[in-house]
Order: structure tokens, then C-alpha cells, then sequence
């Protein structure tokens, strides 16, 4: 019973070893941070998982199928991918790149029908951005973005959404505001791998961690069981101390911070 | 709504420039004595124009496949401009981006030079075409693990226009200064002015069905435009739709070739132009190329029969005609495609 799984994956770039050997499993509707320093891994794991990739041993497992065995667009209609940042070269409108999740759907030389046009509109409805569908891609900030790659997703109807950092280059405010998107889209049944920087995000969306570092799992389990103040410190290589606050939720303190006590 | 009424007068225009190529000439016929022979030669209806013999003569077995050829070369130039331009996401692109028309002009002249026959040259000028296209996929597949692809096949192309180039002079260096050089150079130049019937209907299907093909393609080469890793992930198949569009590219140009000789500028300024109409939405856009080509060529291949006694090789036209028109496009260009 496998929903979305990596088995002893192993990939390397020219010779030069990335993934070790990862075990990776994904619940149906769980939220799966994927942590750990820069040039560990993670984006390689998550093209793995796309199927973008091709490991040199070991397999991924899509719903109790080698996800090798879907056509690319059968894949397409299970797992989509929102990337960090998306370059855009022609001056789409952001419904433009919303009906393009619904090109698996379009047959060859079909003109888009009024059937994908409403579920891309309802996909940006659904985050609130309908608002922008008239806009120029280019032109919207950060965060806009970023929710209109999501409803590319939506629209997509794939239900497995691998996201690449999806809040780096976000202010505080959008920050939060994806958290919670991502949070209420996996309680509607959404299914997430992603990856961060920030343990604290991880936290905020519970669900469960992995750690990499240096091509392997360093730990993984339950967010709230799995990152202490031991693994930061280890994965990062970092000086700090996980402290509960009032409340009991666990935030980061580096050791150069002045604390009162 | 304001791109079907931009369409619908583009199509009018189209319409209306063949009508008045098809009257102009050195025999000139009266508008209404043309829609009168076309009437009742096409529909059945009314009666047959004074002299009508020579007119259909003129209409049907002279101007007329010329027209059809002028046609369907200038939308397969634009078209196949237009999707390089999508592909290799620049908007400086032309057709012969891969060394297509490099090679087919070579194949051209050596044609001329060892074949009497007419046939000879087409097969020459349409082999080489794909010979050279082919060497700069090798050469792009050479180095093309990983990486960015793209850029590997703009060099490949760099390449092997630069190989048929020189194999070109070689040909004119060797050929026959006093009966093969004018007919090479006279070619290069480009011109309708070998087309008849027969050779319309050849090239005709290959021609219509490849320019419909690309012009409907524009939705698959937007979601290339995003890279290859988006693309794929969004369940677009980009390798076969890459080489798909390659192939159909390719072939329309050796075909254009093989019909009319070198036409430059063509598959450069048409897309630009159609982007300022319509934006660069490329399911739009591709489109709005392959109408608005097939009009300018009209336009200009009747100015070169008509404007002197002589008449003008439609290449020397096009890029007179080109060049100030792509200066005013490198403005746009300066914004890159918004």
C-alpha cells in the first residue's frame, strides 16, 4: 500500500553522488517538508519524484505503480509542480498560465474549451485571485504569483503538489498567507512534498519531516516529534536553542540573541 | 472579440490583394471583367467575358498558381519564423535559424550545376535542406546532456549555415561563368516566376498541411516557453513537440525554397508585426503569421511584376522592403516580447 513513495534512491550528477540511497513515504493528504542545507538534494529528490529524473538505482512509487510506467501525461493528471520561481518570456495573462494546467486535458490543435476556461477561473476564484486573471504574469508580485502557479495546479486536478521552496522570495505577510493556503488545501484532501528553509515553517504545518544531508535521511518522522533543537543544530551546522513558547509552540533562538534569563 | 474582427480583415485583405494581383500584370484586366470571367467560370453564373480564352489563359494558367504558390510560401516563411521565435524564445529568430535555407540554397546551385532538368534542383535544394538541419541537430546532440538544449542548437545551426555558406561559394567559385552562374545567382535572389500549375499542385498539400499543423501548435509551444521541466511536469510530451515543430519547420522551408529561391526577411519582420497586433500569445499568434505572410508576400511579389518593365527578384524586394519595416520592430524587440 504504497501512495507516494521513494525506495533506496539513488542519483548522481557526472560521478558525483547525490542521493544515497532515500526512503522516502507520502501519506494521502499529508504535507511532507522536506529540510536540510543547501545543495543536499532536495530539488534533485523532488525532480525524482516528478519523474524529471531518472534515478540511477531505486524507483518511486506512484499509487502502487512505478511512476515510470505512466505516461507523462497520466503523471500529469496525478502530480503536479509548482515551482520556485517561474520565467515567463511572453507577456502572458495570469489566466493564460492558469489554463495552461489544463493542457493534459486539451487534445492536439483543440482550441481551449469553455470547460477548461471555467475550471482554470474557478481554480483562481478558489484562492481568491480571480481578480488578476487579466493581468500580465510579469507584472504581479512575488506572492501572486505564487498563487497563480497554485491555481495552475488546482486546475491541473492533479492532487499530489510538489513544490519547490514555495515561499522563498515572499514578504513575512505572503509567507503566511501560502502557509495557510497549503494548510487548507491538504484538510480538502491535497497532498504535499516541499521544501523549505525554514524549520519553523515546517512546524507551522506539522504533517512530516525529512531531513537530508549529504545525500542521505538524517531523520524523519512526525514534524513535531523530528525537528529538536539537536537535528537544527546538526543540519545546519547552527547555534541555536528550540524553545516552547507560553502557548507550547516551539520557535528558534540562536545563541546571539539576547534572551531575558 | 477585437482578434476576430482583426481576423476578419486581415482575411479581407488577403482576399482583396489576390483579387487585385490576379488583374494586374502587363495585360491589365478591369476588376469587373475579372469578377465577371470568375463568376461564371467558378460559379456557372452569367455570361462569359468578351475574349475569353486569353483571359483565362492569363487568369487561370498564369497569374492564378503563381498567386497560390506566393500564398502559401509566404505563410509557411512566416509561420515557421514565428514558431522559432516561440521555440528558441527570441525575437530574433528567423527560419533559417538551423541552416535550413543555407543548405537548400547550396543544394540549389549544385543542383544547377549538375542536372539540366528542373527536378534535379528541387530534389537537391530539398535533400540539403534537411542535410543541413540534421548537422546542426548532430552537432547540438554532440555536447547535449543536461543543460540548456537551446543554446546548443542555435550553435549547431550557426554552424552548419556557416558550413553551407562556404560549400555555396565553392559552387559559384567552380560553375560555369556564362551559363550557370547567372541561374545560381539569378535563383539566390528568389523569384515566382518558374511556377506553373504543376508545380503548385506538388507542393501544394505538403505546404497547406504543415503551415496548419504549426499555426495550431502555438498552445504546446507556450507551455515550452516556461522550460522544459514545467512543461513536461504540466503532462506536454516536449521533446516530440520540439522535433515535431523542428521537422514541420524545416520542411516548409527547403519547400519554399525548392518553389521560389531564397526569400529573406520574411519569416523575421511577419511575426513581429503580428505581435504588435495581437500580443505574443502564441495560439493567437501563429496564426495571425501564417495570414498576414501570405498577404505581404502577395502584396509585394505583385509590386515586383508590375511596378517596372523588368521584374524585380522577390528576395531584393523583401528585404528592401524588410529592413526599415524590422527597424521600427527592434523598438518592441528592445522590450523583449511584451
Amino acid at each position: 500500500m504504497s501512495f507516494y513513495s521513494a525506495n533506496n534512491l539513488h542519483f548522481s550528477y557526472n560521478d558525483k553522488a547525490i542521493l544515497k540511497g532515500i526512503d522516502l513515504h507520502i501519506a494521502q493528504g499529508s504535507i511532507v517538508s522536506l529540510l536540510g542545507p543547501n545543495g543536499t538534494g532536495k530539488s534533485t529528490l523532488m525532480k525524482l519524484f516528478l519523474g524529471l529524473l531518472k534515478p540511477r538505482s531505486g524507483e518511486v512509487i506512484l499509487k502502487n505503480k512505478r511512476l515510470e510506467s505512466y505516461s507523462v501525461k497520466e503523471r500529469a493528471l496525478h502530480v503536479s509542480y509548482v515551482p520556485q520561481s517561474t520565467h515567463v518570456a511572453f507577456a502572458f495573462c495570469a489566466l493564460d498560465i492558469v489554463l495552461m494546467g489544463r493542457i493534459a486535458f486539451e487534445s492536439w490543435f483543440q482550441k481551449a474549451r469553455l470547460l477548461d476556461i471555467q475550471k482554470a477561473r474557478e481554480a483562481m476564484e478558489r484562492l481568491g485571485i480571480l481578480h488578476l486573471e487579466k493581468r500580465t504574469f510579469q507584472t504581479l508580485s512575488g506572492g501572486e504569483k505564487q498563487l497563480v502557479l497554485i491555481a495552475r495546479s488546482l486546475a491541473q486536478g492533479a492532487k499530489i503538489l510538489v513544490m519547490d521552496e514555495p515561499v522563498s522570495g515572499l514578504d513575512y505577510g505572503n509567507q503566511l498567507r501560502l502557509l495557510e493556503t497549503i494548510l487548507s488545501l491538504s484538510k480538502e484532501g491535497y497532498t504535499f512534498l516541499k521544501s523549505t528553509h525554514f524549520p519553523e515553517h515546517a512546524l507551522m504545518l506539522g504533517g512530516y519531516t525529512y531531513a537530508l544531508k549529504e545525500g542521505y535521511v538524517l531523520a524523519h518522522g512526525l514534524t513535531c516529534k523530528t525537528i529538536t533543537q539537536e537535528l537544527i543544530n546538526e543540519l545546519y551546522n547552527t547555534d541555536i536553542v528550540l524553545k516552547e513558547t507560553v502557548c507550547g509552540y516551539p520557535v528558534c533562538i540562536p545563541k546571539f540573541v539576547k534572551t531575558k534569563q | 472579440m477585437k482578434n476576430s474582427i482583426l481576423f476578419g480583415l486581415i482575411l479581407f485583405l488577403l482576399g482583396g490583394s489576390m483579387l487585385v494581383s490576379l488583374a494586374l500584370g502587363r495585360y491589365e484586366i478591369h476588376l469587373d471583367t475579372l469578377w465577371q470571367l470568375l463568376v461564371w467560370k467558378l460559379l456557372g453564373i452569367g455570361s462569359a467575358p468578351h475574349d475569353v480564352a486569353m483571359l483565362s489563359n492569363i487568369v487561370f494558367d498564369i497569374r492564378l498558381p503563381r498567386i497560390l504558390a506566393v500564398v502559401l510560401v509566404g505563410a509557411a516563411l512566416s509561420v515557421s519564423g514565428g514558431t522559432f521565435q516561440a521555440m528558441f524564445v527570441n525575437p530574433l529568430v528567423s527560419p533559417g535559424i538551423l541552416g535550413v535555407l543555407a543548405g537548400a540554397s547550396f543544394g540549389a546551385a549544385l543542383g544547377i550545376m549538375v542536372c539540366e532538368e528542373w527536378i534535379g534542383v528541387q530534389f537537391f535544394a530539398f535533400l540539403f535542406g534537411f542535410v543541413a538541419v540534421i548537422l546542426a541537430l548532430g552537432v547540438a546532440k554532440i555536447y547535449g546532456s543536461g543543460g540548456s538544449k537551446m543554446i546548443l542548437l542555435v550553435l549547431g545551426g550557426v554552424v552548419s549555415s556557416a558550413l553551407f555558406s562556404a560549400l555555396l561559394s565553392v559552387v559559384k567559385f567552380v560553375a560555369d561563368p556564362y551559363n550557370k552562374l547567372p541561374a545560381i545567382v539569378y535563383w539566390l535572389m528568389g523569384s515566382f516566376s518558374a511556377v506553373d500549375m504543376k508545380m503548385v499542385t506538388q507542393v501544394a498539400l505538403p505546404l497547406a498541411l504543415s503551415t496548419l499543423i504549426l499555426s495550431l501548435m502555438g498552445k504546446y509551444l507556450n507551455v515550452l516557453s516556461l522550460g522544459d521541466d514545467e512543461a513536461k511536469a504540466l503532462g506536454v510530451r516536449v521533446a516530440w513537440v520540439r522535433n515535431s515543430a523542428i521537422l514541420l519547420a524545416t520542411l516548409l522551408s527547403t519547400l519554399t525554397v525548392v518553389v521560389a529561391g531564397m526569400i529573406g526577411w520574411v519569416g523575421l519582420i511577419i511575426p513581429h508585426i503580428a505581435r504588435f497586433l495581437v500580443g505574443a500569445n502564441n495560439r493567437v499568434l501563429l496564426p495571425m503569421c501564417t495570414l498576414l505572410g501570405a498577404t505581404f508576400l502577395v502584396i509585394v511579389d505583385t509590386l515586383c511584376r508590375t511596378s517596372l518593365s523588368i521584374e524585380i527578384p522577390i528576395g531584393i524586394a523583401t528585404s528592401l522592403i524588410g529592413i526599415p519595416i524590422f527597424v521600427l520592430a527592434l523598438r518592441n524587440a528592445k522590450k523583449g516580447f511584451a
